[in-house]
């Protein structure tokens, strides 16, 4: 009882809800099990408001906490581009977004003042972005022209991280799995497999049911926002 | 090999690199003892004993940090050393107290009202120590390289390769962070940490891996490991900032145009409420700390009647500063009336203030004095020369004196001499005239100069119209 009064809360129209536990009566429980995380509660707690453009959908949503998110979808395939975090500093300001998936942002501004522009990575150095497919959660890290056997990549639960070696010393990194994290999912070694081609080395991870059946949830509970209409229209030359 | 060789030019010339000189630059601080007793000629300080002792309780005052919006009046007349004890004051306090500089005349502005810049001097010189998680890159140095870009006169640019005992990366560096790196004298097998966020380098030691090069270290060289895992953590560090730069950051109006507008205009007061609330709130949970620092006023009497009585309320305030301020005015027109007052200040004001005065240098203390300065501009002066020097700034002022300093030594050299003799000073003393002097000359031709009708009105006019 006291699971369904928290389920009522958080539900937008009562009808998704009585849908939903029918559904999830008729396919067992183990499956639907992330619907009790903090994370997929925290999601349908927060506002969200949504923006279509082209074959873009733009969700923003903004926790009860405060904490500000960004999501892309691809309308077609329905896979997540992008997910970005508003970071805010101690002592207040605007705030930077934070890339969690997909590419990282142009920065608009570029450093003008401070030590940005006067101290960074060459270019030359390896970079890591995240980008997930349909079916697996995914890392490139540009720049490593070692081959193959250089890397060794494990699954490390103490410290909840994939963890990437070099035998020569060169490259070393922690890759953090957020994605699995919410829904406190272990890290299989089974799960993980690399590959290597043209200086990028490319870390994927298959998304385990749970995580499927959340994202493919998810992108449904997100049709029932329904996209701003009157935003500003972009000067569109004749 | 080349590129270190590279790198030691670059030192070298970075180390003759000559500073302008100021006219206070010869001050290191206040000349204190332990026991706050006077020394009398000491960190280029000389003579004033009574009101460097006074400097020096102050100082005690302010590094306790308990008081709050005390003010002091250093009064005394033209070049007896009133900025020059404020200077080292702030050299003493060091730079983690925040210490601003300003002269009464710079808060009339078109852009701000008179209090706005006020508020923001004030805020600027209190601190707040606080803990914050920043990024820090922590590893062994490999290798620096410093190298001009191609073309005359290009900008230095720099490459530091950093390791762990996992991991290595190259950076690109600016002019600024090579400065530094080479300030820090920084070489290969090193252990170092830079803030990514500030750029701030900070020496661990030597790595183990080294310890065999044994030319290459000094006496206290400290050895550690080579860190371990990624060579970007996140730490938590505490930072120094003013309530200024708080204000500062919470008020840019985001969009591009803030980029562009350096100077930050008002700020809305309730910005500042909601920044003093927020530090309170802080203070309370014991993740931050207030450090009190010195406001320094010049030429105080510039203030009008309006900064004075806002002065008087926001000394009364919890966060306000030490303010320290400095005229050399005696009985005068208090600015914005015409009453008269002491100092050109108000009573009530005067009447919260401690005064400390300053005054005239005896004929020892200023040879004192033109000798540290002849150091500092690096000229050698003989020393019936600087009897002269001395003599010339007993006649007319210090300063008239001091200018004489850099000036003979430039006629000496043109007649190849490495001694600026007494004939050197006398040649630039006919050159340039004192004060005095120029005004005898006035006297004198005065009927010849342009729109001279004889009348002494016109300057008085223009004190009165403001």
């Amino acid at each position: 009882m006291k699971r369904s009064n928290c389920l009522i809360e958080v539900c937008e129209d009562f009808d998704s809800f009585s849908k939903r536990i029918k559904t999830s009566f008729i396919e067992g429980n183990n499956s639907k099990m992330f619907r009790n995380t903090i994370w997929y509660r925290s999601l349908l707690d927060a506002e969200k408001s949504c923006l279509k453009e082209d074959k873009l959908k733009k969700i923003h949503y903004k926790f009860q906490d405060d904490k500000e998110m960004v999501e892309e979808y691809n309308v077609d395939t329905q896979v997540l581009l992008r997910r970005a975090w508003k970071v805010k500093g101690k002592l207040g300001g605007e705030g930077k977004w934070d890339v969690e998936i997909g590419d990282p942002i142009p920065d608009a501004t570029p450093h003008i003042e401070g030590i940005g522009a006067d101290f960074m990575e060459s270019k030359d150095q390896p970079i890591l972005t995240r980008r997930n497919t349909r079916i697996n959660l995914e890392w490139r890290i540009r720049n490593l022209p070692y081959p193959i056997e250089t890397y060794s990549v494990s699954a490390n639960n103490d410290e909840r991280c994939i963890v990437i070696r070099t035998t020569n010393k060169k490259y070393f990194k922690r890759l953090q799995v957020p994605e699995l994290d919410r829904l406190n999912l272990p890290i299989e070694q089974a799960n993980i497999q690399c590959s290597h081609s043209f200086n990028t080395l490319i870390i994927a991870y298959k998304k385990p049911q749970q995580l499927l059946d959340m994202d493919k949830e998810w992108y449904l509970e997100l049709n029932k926002v329904k996209p701003i209409k009157d935003i500003p229209n972009d000067c569109k030359t004749q | 090999m080349a590129s270190i060789a590279a790198a030691q030019v670059q030192e070298v010339r970075s180390i003759t690199r000559i500073e302008r000189i100021g006219a206070h630059s010869h001050i290191r601080g206040l000349g204190l003892d332990d026991s706050l007793e006077p020394r009398a000629v000491s960190q280029g300080m000389v003579g004033q004993k009574m009101a460097r002792k006074a400097a020096g309780v102050i100082l005690q005052m302010i590094r306790e940090g308990k008081i709050a919006g005390r003010a002091v009046l250093l009064a005394g007349q033209p070049g007896t050393g009133k900025t020059a004890i404020a200077m080292g004051l702030a050299q003493a306090l060091g730079p983690d107290t925040p210490f601003t500089s300003m002269a009464g005349s710079e808060i009339f502005s078109l852009e701000m009202s008179k209090t706005e810049a006020l508020t923001q001097a004030i805020r600027k010189s209190i601190g707040i120590r606080i803990k914050e998680e920043s990024e820090i890159i922590e590893g062994e140095v490999v290798e620096v390289v410093v190298e001009r870009a191609a073309g005359g006169g290009g900008a230095r640019v720099g490459r530091l390769t950093l390791k762990t005992t996992d991991m290595e990366t190259n950076y690109d560096m600016g002019a600024k962070m090579i400065d530094s790196l080479l300030k820090e004298k920084v070489q290969a097998g090193d252990v170092i940490t830079i803030d990514k966020a500030t750029g701030k380098i900070n020496k661990l030691g030597r790595s183990f891996a080294r310890a065999r090069d044994y030319d290459a270290t000094g006496q206290q060289a400290r050895f550690v490991q080579c860190p371990e895992g990624e060579l970007q953590k996140r730490k938590e560090v505490v930072h120094t900032v003013t309530l200024h730069e708080i204000d500062v950051i919470n008020s840019r109006t985001h969009g591009f145009l803030a980029l562009f507008s350096g100077d930050t205009g008002e700020i809305k007061s309730e910005i500042r409420e909601q920044i003093n609330g927020k530090v309170a709130e802080w203070r309370e949970e014991g993740k931050a700390e207030m450090i009190p620092g010195v406001l320094f006023i010049d030429e105080a009497h510039m203030l009008d009647i309006e900064c004075f009585s806002y002065l008087n309320r926001a000394l009364e305030s919890e966060t306000a500063p030490v303010v320290i301020m400095a005229t050399n005015r005696g009985i005068t027109r208090i600015r914005g009336t015409n009453y008269k007052s002491p100092h050109g200040i108000p009573l009530d004001l005067l009447d919260r203030m401690i005064i400390v005065p300053t005054s005239p240098y005896s004929h020892q203390e200023l040879r004192e004095i033109l000798n540290i300065r002849c150091e500092e501009e690096d000229c050698q002066m003989s020393a019936d020369a600087l009897t002269v020097l001395t003599r010339v700034a007993t006649e007319t002022s210090l300063r008239y004196s001091i200018q004489l300093i850099t000036t003979a030594s430039l006629v000496a050299k043109r007649r190849k001499a490495t001694e600026v003799s007494m004939e050197d000073v006398k040649k630039v003393y006919s050159l340039f005239l004192d004060e005095h002097r120029s005004e005898q000359f006035l006297k004198e031709y005065q009927d010849e100069f342009m729109f001279n009708d004889g009348s002494g009105d016109a300057p008085q006019l223009m004190e009165v119209s403001q």
